[in-house]
Parts: structure tokens; sequence; C-alpha cells
């Protein structure tokens, strides 16, 4: 790994002016970037580190009927969290399956959902990838078992964050400070708008800039007749990123669907909200004939590519598992 | 987001560009400072380091300090520096789970944990379980149960299964399995280390 300045922010201000700097990441954790410098992928010359400032690592609570926590919560504190478990057990589910105990002890929160992704290639000092700046996506003519079913256009990635999905279907939003100068400013991203397709810009995930950093992280709490579920498939049941997962939520009103919010993540570059599953299922009472078709539709105009077709498969079945846990909590008044 | 494209100068700290300035630069640049102090200008930068930086954290319960470099892990600095070469080193990328030593109490992989990460912070190894010549429960449960073969994944998986024990004094399998669900086993140890666990759960109850 180069050598590089660490700065140690007293608290998120002083993060975003520092992050200002040339050629500057910002750290968690570090559990992706630490992986990624080692790889020699990413070579900076000036690490923030967040972990030492403090108002990233404020608790997880309930302010104005909303779940907010600091950026730097970890995923193991999400899991542990007996409010989100209540409100949101998608959350915590999605929260205890990523990864390893020892990754879900340190990883955090805002680390999690701007970890940079898996693609072999992408990762891999030697591949000159479209996304490092070169000119070819290795997958496209390579192997690409675990890469996008669908929007797999220009770069192939699938978003690799278990929290991405579930916290978009939650509503959330991302609670940023950015740098101006001397001046700090806040503002707030909605998940759902926080994230940047290939086409767009094919150099990053999310629309992050110098000089920004995830301050908070918050939800608003889900009204007793909805409820929310992340089910994800994995080749083994401990250490891989998922192969297709699916966040869905549902409120239900008088025995029909009233609403229904359902993003498929592991597919695609981005998080992808399944808006037309959504209308086809409003209106409607939810059954397990209900949920398999929905499995079904959600896979329409899915791309495979040559070792990639199983997660069409893959994909509807998560998108039935999950609209049938969020439908059960629903009614089990469980959110 | 990732490293920003163009190369350039990271930021220094007041205090480290003094120190590696010359005298005249310094002098210049305190009277510059002293001048831009009576402007109204925007706050100070936040503290940085560069190069071999003292820390202090406990290790096994003793105070330690140590002088490293902000890109040296804790697993390098345990190995390399501190001649502790009980954790193992496999992966080095948090996929294997053998370098897995406690962080306050929980596991963490310290292949990916920046030494400096550890200041002020209470370090656990696998040489800091046993308690003179008696062994800690999961130690004493490994040996009896034969729960290696190998060997190397051994220490981690120690830490993973001492980790749990000290969270749930009688885990049954599947809180074991998910208990060490963040260490591979080559060797396929498996079924002993869950009899291990169920001696050292006996063991630490002060069974026989
Ligand atoms: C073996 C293994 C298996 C894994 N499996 C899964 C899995 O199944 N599902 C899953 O979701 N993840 C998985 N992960 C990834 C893991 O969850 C992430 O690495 C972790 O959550 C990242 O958090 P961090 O704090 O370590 O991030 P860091 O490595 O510190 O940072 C990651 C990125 O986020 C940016 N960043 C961090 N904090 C902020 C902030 N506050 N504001 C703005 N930008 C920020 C950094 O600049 C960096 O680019 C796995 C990791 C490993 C090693
Ligand atoms: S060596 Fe750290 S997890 Fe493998
Ligand atoms: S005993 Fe050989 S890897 Fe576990």
């Amino acid at each position: 790994m180069k050598d590089f300045t660490y700065v140690l922010p007293k608290d998120a201000a002083e993060a975003a002016r520092a992050a200002a700097a040339p050629n500057c990441a910002l750290k968690g954790a570090g559990t992706d970037l630490v992986d990624r410098m080692k790889e020699g992928v990413t070579r900076p010359d000036t690490v923030v580190n967040l972990l030492t400032a403090t108002d990233l690592r404020s608790p997880i609570r309930e302010e104005n009927g909303r779940i907010v926590m600091g950026g730097a919560i970890t995923l193991a504190e999400v899991a542990e969290s007996e409010l989100i478990r209540k409100v949101a057990p998608g959350l915590a589910d999605a929260a205890a399956e990523a990864a390893t105990p020892q990754i879900r002890n340190r990883g955090t929160v805002a680390g999690n959902l701007c970890q940079r992704p898996r693609c072999w290639y992408f990762r891999n000092d030697t591949y000159a990838c479209s996304k490092k700046g070169g000119e070819t996506c290795y997958s496209i003519e390579g192997e690409n078992k675990y890469h996008a079913i669908f929007e797999n256009v220009t770069c192939n990635i699938v978003h690799p964050s278990n929290l991405a999905p579930i916290l978009q279907v939650l509503g959330g939003t991302l609670h940023v400070v950015t740098a101006k100068g001397t001046d700090v400013v806040p503002s707030d991203i909605a998940v759902k708008d926080f994230w940047v397709r290939p086409e767009e810009d094919i150099s990053r995930e999310n629309i992050l800039v110098a000089g920004q950093v995830i301050r908070e992280v918050s939800f608003p709490i889900p009204r007793g007749t909805t409820g929310s579920s992340y089910v994800e498939t994995r080749e083994k049941a401990s250490f891989d990123w998922a192969l297709t997962s699916c966040a869905a939520a549902l409120t239900l009103e008088g025995g029909k669907i009233a609403s229904a919010s359902v993003v498929l993540s592991s597919v695609a570059p981005t998080p992808l909200q399944l808006e037309a599953v959504e209308k086809w299922l409003v209106g409607k009472a939810p059954s397990d004939a209900l949920f398999r078709e929905a499995g079904t539709k959600a896979t329409d105009g899915a791309t495979p590519m040559r070792d990639n077709a199983y997660k069409i498969t893959l994909t509807a079945v998560v998108v039935r598992r999950a609209l049938s846990a969020a439908a059960a909590r629903a009614t089990g008044g469980g959110k | 987001m990732g490293g920003h494209a163009d190369e350039g100068k990271g930021s220094v700290s007041r205090r480290g560009f003094l120190k590696s300035a010359g005298v005249a630069a310094a002098a210049t640049s305190l009277i510059d400072d002293a001048k831009k102090a009576m402007e109204p200008v925007g706050p100070a930068p936040a503290a940085a380091v560069r190069g071999e930086t003292e820390i202090r954290f406990k290790l096994n319960g003793k105070e330690t300090v140590a002088k490293v470099p902000p890109s040296m892990t804790l697993l390098e600095l345990l190995r390399e520096r501190l001649d502790m070469t009980g954790t193992k080193q496999v992966c080095d990328r948090g996929a294997c789970g053998a370098c897995t030593v406690h962080l306050d109490g929980r596991t963490v992989n310290s292949c990916l944990l920046l030494a400096m990460d550890a200041t002020g912070r209470d370090v656990t190894t696998v040489e800091g379980l046993a308690v003179g010549d008696r062994l800690h429960p999961v130690q004493q449960g490994f040996v009896e149960e034969d729960a290696m073969q190998c060997g190397f994944c051994t220490p981690g998986m120690v830490m993973s299964c001492a980790a749990l024990l000290a969270k749930n004094p009688a885990p049954t399998r599947a809180e074991c399995a998910e208990g060490i669900s963040g260490n591979i086993c080559r060797c396929g140890t498996y079924l002993n280390i869950f009899r291990a666990m169920d001696r050292a759960s006996a063991l630490a109850k002060g069974g026989k």
C-alpha cells in the first residue's frame, strides 16, 4: 500500500473541508477502501479518517417520526438495534446478512452504501477497464457470472450494497455536508436519487463529489399497516455478496395492497425500482400466486450475458419471497 | 466515491509542514500565519499525520506504544514489529478470518484495520487468552476435541469462538455456526470445532 497523509478530523465539517484536497479518499472503517488500496486500484495521497468525526457516530434514535443514525454506525449496530428490528426488520435483516461478523463489527452504514463494485475486472489493477478510464468493459466478452442482467450496456457492474435497496424502499435520506471554501453546507439527498448509472458517468456509482461527507442517514418510521423486507440469494451462506436481492415494502388496507415499493439489487449497476410491478400490485389482494406472478414480471426485459442467465430465476425467487415476507409483516401489524 | 483523478500534494498539517520545512520557510510561514490570524479567516484544518507516527493502545491488557506509518495494518504491526505471530495472515483481504482479533471485545479482521485506528482501543490477540499456564476454555476445548488439522485457521477460529462464548455462555450449534461464519477452515474441521465449543461451554461453567 502506498503511503498517505492521514487526516483525523473531529467532525464531519472538518472532514468535508479536508476531503476537498486533490486525490483524497474518505475512509469509514476501511473494509472496502483498504482492500482497494492494497490492490493498487485506488491510490490516494490523503485519506480522511471519518472514525474520528464524533458526529458521524450519533446513535440510532427516533426523531420527529424518523429513525436517524450517524453515517459511521456499524452494520452490527444496525443488525442488533431493537428499535430498527421493531420498525424496519428488513433493514436489520439486510445488515445482518451482509458479509461476516468481523466485517459487520466494523463496516459503516455510509461506507456500505458507497462501497465500490466487486467486478473482478474493476478490482484488479492489471485490467484498465472502462470504469477505471480504459476503453473496454472486459465483462462483455469475459467472465460475467456475477455481473448485471439489467441495464448492462456500457459497464456491467452490479450494485454491491445490502443496505441500498432497503433504505430506498423505506424512503431513506442521506444527510450530507459539503465543503464550499471554508464554509460547510448541509443538504439532504433521497436515497433513490443517490445513484449514478454508468451511462451518466462511468467512473462513479453515486452523486457525491470531492468535499462531501454523509453525516447521517434517516428514514421515516413506516406506518403500522406497512411491512418491509429484504431477501437475498448467495452462493455461500456467509462471506459472499448477494447473487440477487430484493427489498420490498407493502401497505395493506382492507385486505388489499394500498401501496408497494419494490427494489431489486445485485442485478444492475444501480438499485432498480420496479415501478411497473408496483403499479400492477396496487389494489390486488396479497397471495402466493400474486407474488409468484410479480416475481416473473420483475424479470421482464432482462438481458442476461453468457454466464449469468441463472440470475433471472433467482430474481423471480427473491421478489416472491420479499413480497410474501412484507405482506406477512403488514398483516401481522408488524412493519 | 474513490480517489479523485488528478495527482497532487495531499493536504499537510500545519505541524507536519513546520517540521518538514526549513527554518527560514517556517519563519516566513509563521509570519504569514500571524498576519492571517488578524483577519477573519476560516477554521484551522483538521489534525493530520504522515510517516512513522506514535500510537498507544492496549494489547492483551498491556499499555503498548508503537510507531507506525498510516498505511500499516494492525496485522502487520503485530506480526512484523511486535513479534506477535499468533495472529495469521492468509488472504489479507477480509475474506478468510485467519487474522481475527478482538477490538474492544468484538471480532475484527486485523488485515483491514489500519494500526492507527487501534489508537486508544483494547486489542486482544490469541496470545492474550490464556491466563499464565491455564488455557482459555476455548483453547482447552480445541485441544481436547482435536479441532484442528493444519492449524492455520485456528487462532482466528479461537478468537471468534471466545467472542461468542463471552456473549453467549451456552451457544447452540446454529449459534456456533453463525459465530464462526467469518472464518474459513480449508481442512474442514468444523464438526470438531462445534464439539470444542460444547466442551468450552462446559469448562467455562466449571464442568468437567
Ligand atoms: C469478505 C467480505 C464480504 C462482504 N459481503 C458483503 C455483503 O454481502 N453485502 C454488503 O452489502 N457488503 C458486503 N461487504 C462489504 C462491506 O459491507 C463494506 O466493505 C463495508 O460496509 C464498508 O464500510 P466501511 O466503513 O468499511 O467503508 P470504507 O471502506 O471506509 O469506505 C467505502 C467507500 O465509502 C466511502 N465512504 C465511507 N464513509 C463515507 C461517508 N460517511 N460519506 C461519504 N463517503 C463515505 C469511502 O470514500 C469509500 O469509497 C463485504 C466485505 C467483505 C470484505
Ligand atoms: S487474513 Fe485477514 S481475513 Fe484473511
Ligand atoms: S485446520 Fe487447516 S485451515 Fe483450519
